[in-house]
C-alpha cells in the first residue's frame, strides 16, 4: 500500500503545482483583460500609439529624415509612454485592492489560491502592457533606421528602458497596494514619487549617481555624438531597472496580509535588493577617465577617428558612422562650387566632420572656425536648416579662403557668399529665411554656419533678397562667373555687387552690423 | 424652520463621520510635502519650481478630494428624504474651511520672493480641485457606485498628465509668471472652474429615474466580478 502511494506521490504533487501555475497565468489573463478596459489605461495606450505614429509619419524639421540612431533610442524612452506607466501605476494599484474595496478578502480566504499567487498574477497583468511598449518602440526604431538617411548605431539597453519604465509603474502601484491598502494612497504618492525625485536630483547637485536614480534619464544636449562619445550607463542602468521591476515584485508577495514570507522567498528579496544596488553602483560611476581622453581626441583632433572619401575634387573625413553621409555632403558642395567662378570653381576642398564632445551630453559646446585654408566644417546632424548652413560655410570658404575669414566678412562679399549658398537650391528665398538665425527676408541679421556665424547688414540683405526673388538664375550665374574677381576682392562694396548682379543699390553704405 | 435646523444638525455629525477624512488628509499632507521641499535646499528659491509645485500641491489635494463623495452606505442614503445636493453640499461645506488653511499654509510655505500672483494661483488651485469635485459628482450621477473615487482620482490624474500635452499652444493653460500669456491664461482658468461648477450643480440631485447607459449589471447579493 504505501509502495503505491510512493509511486503516486510525486505526479500529484507536479499536477497540483502546474494548476496552481495555470491558475495564476488565467488570472493573469484576466486582469490584463480588466486593466484594457479601464479609462486611462486605454486612453494613454491610444494617446502612446497615436503620437508616435504620428511622429513618423509627419516629420516636424527636415532633420527627421537623417536621424542618428543613438539618439532615436533614447527618445523612445521620454514620451507619452511615461502617461502609460503612470495609468497602469494607478490601475493595477486599485485592481490589486478591488477584493478589499468589495469586501471579498474573506471569501478569497476559503479558496486554494493563496494570496500571494494573486499578487504574482497581478503582476504578470502588466506584462502585456510592457510587451506592447517594446513593440512600439521597436516599430518606431525600426522606422528611424530604415529611412535612408540614417546614421549610428542603436543600443539595446536604451531601447529596453521604456518597457521596463512600464513595468516599473504596473509593479510599483502593485507594491503600494500591498505596503499602503488604501486606494487613495496611489495617485497621491504618484506625485510625491515625483517631487522627491525632482528633490533628490536638485538637493544633490545632479550629481551622476542620483541623476541616475530616476528611472528615465534624459539629457540636456541636443548634440548628436558619436555613439562610443555617448557614455551613458545604458546597460547598468537596464540592470537596474530589471533590479528594481524584481525587487517591487517580491516585496509585494512578501508584504502585506497574507504575504508570503518563507526563507525562498526572502532569499529572493535579498537577492533583488543585490542585483538593484548592483545595477545602482555601476551607473553611478560617471566618465571615466578613458572616455574623457577619446572626447577630448575627438573634439580637437578628429583626423585620427576619421576615414577620408574622395566623391569629385574634394575629399570628405567623417567619423566611422557618418562615412555613408558623406555623398550627400559632396552633393552640396558640387551645388555651391558650381555657381562660383575663377580658380573657385575648380578648388578642392577638405570637408572635415567636427564635434565638440569634451561636455558630453551635458551641454552644447560650439566648434571653432577652422582656419585651415580650403577646409569646411560639418557638423554631426544633418537635414532642414543644417543644409543651407553647411552651404554657407562652403560658400564663405570658396570666397574668404578659409572658415575663420569668412566669418568676419562684412564688406559686399558676403552679397557673393549668400548668392553661392542659397542660389542653387531649390527654393533660395525659403533657405535664404531659414539660414538666418531670426527667419527673416529685411534688417540685418545673424547667419547661422556649423561653425562661428556670418553676419549681414541690412542693405547686404536687401541686394540678396532682390537677387534671389527678381533676377533670372541664369543671369545672376553668368554675372557671378564673368565678374569673379571683382566680386571676390577684398573690400568691395555692396554697391559695386548690387550694380554688377543688376538689382538696385542699397541706400545706406556698407557695412557690418555693429560698425 | 427649527426643524429643519435640528435635522441639519443631526445630518452635519452624521455626513461629517462619512466624509472620507483619511483621504482628504493625505492629499493635504503630501501636498504640503510637495510644496515644503525646497525649503530643505539651501540656495536662490526658484519662482518657476515655486509655481509648479504649487501646482502640484493642488492637484494632489485635487486628488485627495476626488474620495470626497465616496459613499458606502450609498444603497442605504439614496431613499433618505433629505436631497442628495444638500448632503453633498454639506461635505464640502465641511470640507471648504480645511481647504482654505491648507491652501493659505502651503502658500505660506513658498518663500515670499518666490511666490507667483496669489489670486492667479489661487484661481487655478480652486478650478483645479473643483474640476476634481465635479468629476466626483459627475461619477455618482452616472453610475451606480458606491465608491467611485479610485476612479475619479485615476481619471483626475490622467487628465492633468494629458493635457499641458494635448492643450494647443493658443489655449495653454499652464504658462510661467512671466509669459504674455498669463493673463489670458487665466482667463481660460476662471473659464474651467466656472464650467466645473456648472457641471457639478447640474449632478447635485438624484436623478429620478436611472437610465441603464452606464450602469453595471450587478444583481442584488452578488458582490463582484469574478476576478474581485
Amino acid at each position: 500500500m504505501s509502495a503505491v502511494m510512493e509511486a503516486t506521490a510525486p505526479p500529484v504533487a507536479t499536477d497540483e503545482k502546474r494548476r496552481g501555475r495555470a491558475a495564476v497565468l488565467a488570472l493573469a489573463r484576466f486582469e490584463a483583460r480588466e486593466l484594457l478596459l479601464q479609462i486611462p489605461v486605454a486612453l494613454t495606450l491610444v494617446f502612446y500609439v497615436g503620437y508616435t505614429l504620428y511622429g513618423l509619419l509627419f516629420p516636424e524639421d527636415g532633420m527627421d529624415a537623417y536621424p542618428a540612431l543613438q539618439d532615436v533610442d533614447r527618445a523612445t524612452q521620454s514620451g507619452p509612454s511615461v502617461l502609460l506607466g503612470i495609468a497602469l501605476l494607478v490601475c493595477v494599484n486599485r485592481a490589486a485592492l478591488r477584493s478589499r474595496r468589495r469586501g471579498t478578502d474573506r471569501h478569497f480566504d476559503v479558496l486554494v489560491m493563496e494570496p500571494w499567487r494573486r499578487t504574482v498574477a497581478h503582476a504578470l497583468s502588466v506584462v502585456p502592457y510592457a510587451v506592447g511598449t517594446a513593440l512600439v518602440v521597436l516599430g518606431a526604431f525600426t522606422w528611424q533606421a530604415l529611412r535612408p538617411g540614417a546614421v549610428g548605431h542603436g543600443s539595446v539597453a536604451e531601447l529596453a528602458v521604456a518597457p521596463l519604465f512600464v513595468l516599473f509603474c504596473g509593479v510599483l502601484g502593485l507594491l503600494i497596494a500591498r505596503l499602503f491598502p488604501a486606494v487613495f494612497a496611489a495617485p497621491v504618492l504618484v506625485i510625491l514619487l515625483f517631487a522627491v525625485s525632482v528633490f533628490v536630483s536638485a538637493s544633490t547637485g545632479d550629481a551622476e549617481w542620483s541623476r541616475w536614480l530616476s528611472p528615465i534619464v534624459s539629457e540636456n544636449s541636443n548634440e548628436t555624438l558619436p555613439s562610443d562619445l555617448i557614455g551613458r550607463p545604458a546597460a547598468w542602468h537596464a540592470l537596474y531597472l530589471v533590479g528594481l521591476v524584481l525587487l517591487f515584485v517580491t516585496g509585494a508577495v512578501f508584504a502585506g496580509h497574507g504575504g508570503r514570507r518563507t526563507w525562498p522567498v526572502k532569499a529572493a528579496l535579498a537577492g533583488t535588493l543585490v542585483l538593484t544596488l548592483t545595477g545602482a553602483v555601476g551607473q553611478g560611476q560617471g566618465v571615466s577617465p578613458e572616455l574623457t581622453a577619446a572626447r577630448e581626441k575627438a573634439s580637437t583632433h578628429p583626423e585620427k577617428d576619421q576615414t577620408c572619401v574622395r566623391h569629385g575634387r574634394s575629399e570628405y573625413c567623417a567619423f566611422p558612422e557618418w562615412t555613408v553621409r558623406t555623398g550627400t555632403w559632396a552633393g552640396v558642395v558640387d551645388r555651391v562650387q558650381n555657381l562660383a567662378g575663377g580658380s573657385a570653381a575648380e578648388q578642392p576642398l577638405v570637408v572635415r566632420q567636427r564635434v565638440e564632445a569634451r561636455y558630453g551630453l551635458d551641454g552644447d559646446g560650439t566648434i571653432e572656425s577652422s582656419t585651415t585654408p580650403h577646409q569646411v566644417t560639418v557638423g554631426t546632424r544633418w537635414g532642414g536648416n543644417r543644409i543651407p548652413e553647411f552651404a554657407s560655410a562652403v560658400a564663405s570658404a570658396l570666397v574668404a579662403g578659409d572658415e575663420a575669414k569668412g566669418g568676419e566678412l562684412c564688406d559686399g562679399r558676403v552679397v557673393t557668399v549668400m548668392w553661392l549658398a542659397v542660389g542653387g537650391a531649390s527654393d533660395p528665398l525659403s533657405d535664404f529665411r531659414h539660414v538666418r538665425l531670426d527667419d527673416s527676408t529685411s534688417g540685418s541679421a545673424i547667419v547661422l554656419s556649423p561653425t562661428s556665424p556670418l553676419s549681414m547688414s541690412a542693405g547686404q540683405t536687401d541686394v540678396v533678397r532682390e537677387v534671389l526673388s527678381s533676377r533670372p538664375r541664369a543671369e545672376v550665374t553668368s554675372a557671378v562667373k564673368s565678374h569673379w574677381d571683382e566680386l571676390t576682392a577684398p573690400g568691395v562694396k555692396t554697391a559695386d555687387v548690387a550694380r554688377v548682379l543688376g538689382v538696385e543699390a542699397p541706400k545706406e553704405a556698407d557695412d557690418c552690423v555693429g560698425e | 424652520m427649527g426643524a429643519v435646523r435640528g435635522v441639519s444638525g443631526a445630518l452635519v455629525g452624521a455626513v461629517a463621520r462619512t466624509v472620507p477624512w483619511r483621504a482628504v488628509g493625505a492629499g493635504a499632507v503630501v501636498g504640503l510635502l510637495v510644496v515644503g521641499l525646497p525649503r530643505m535646499l539651501s540656495g536662490e528659491p526658484d519662482p518657476w519650481l515655486a509655481l509648479n509645485l504649487l501646482r502640484g500641491a493642488a492637484l494632489v489635494f485635487a486628488l485627495g478630494l476626488a474620495f470626497l463623495l465616496d459613499d458606502p452606505a450609498r444603497e442605504l442614503t439614496t431613499p433618505v428624504t433629505t436631497p442628495r445636493r444638500l448632503r453633498t453640499s454639506l461635505r464640502v461645506a465641511l470640507v471648504a474651511p480645511v481647504a482654505a488653511l491648507w491652501w493659505t499654509a502651503a502658500l505660506a510655505l513658498v518663500p515670499e520672493e518666490a511666490r507667483p500672483p496669489l489670486g492667479a494661483i489661487t484661481l487655478e488651485a480652486a478650478a483645479t480641485v473643483t474640476l476634481a469635485l465635479a468629476a466626483a459628482a459627475l461619477a455618482v450621477r452616472l453610475t451606480d457606485e458606491p465608491e467611485p473615487g479610485p476612479s475619479v482620482a485615476a481619471a483626475v490624474l490622467t487628465t492633468a498628465c494629458l493635457t499641458p500635452l494635448l492643450l494647443p499652444f493658443h489655449w495653454d493653460l499652464f504658462v510661467p509668471v512671466d509669459d504674455p500669456r498669463w493673463d489670458a491664461a487665466h482667463q481660460r482658468w476662471a473659464g474651467v472652474l466656472a464650467g466645473a461648477v456648472l457641471v457639478w450643480a447640474a449632478c447635485g440631485p438624484e436623478p429620478l429615474r436611472r437610465r441603464r447607459v452606464l450602469r453595471r449589471d450587478r444583481p442584488a447579493g452578488a458582490l463582484g466580478r469574478p476576478g474581485a
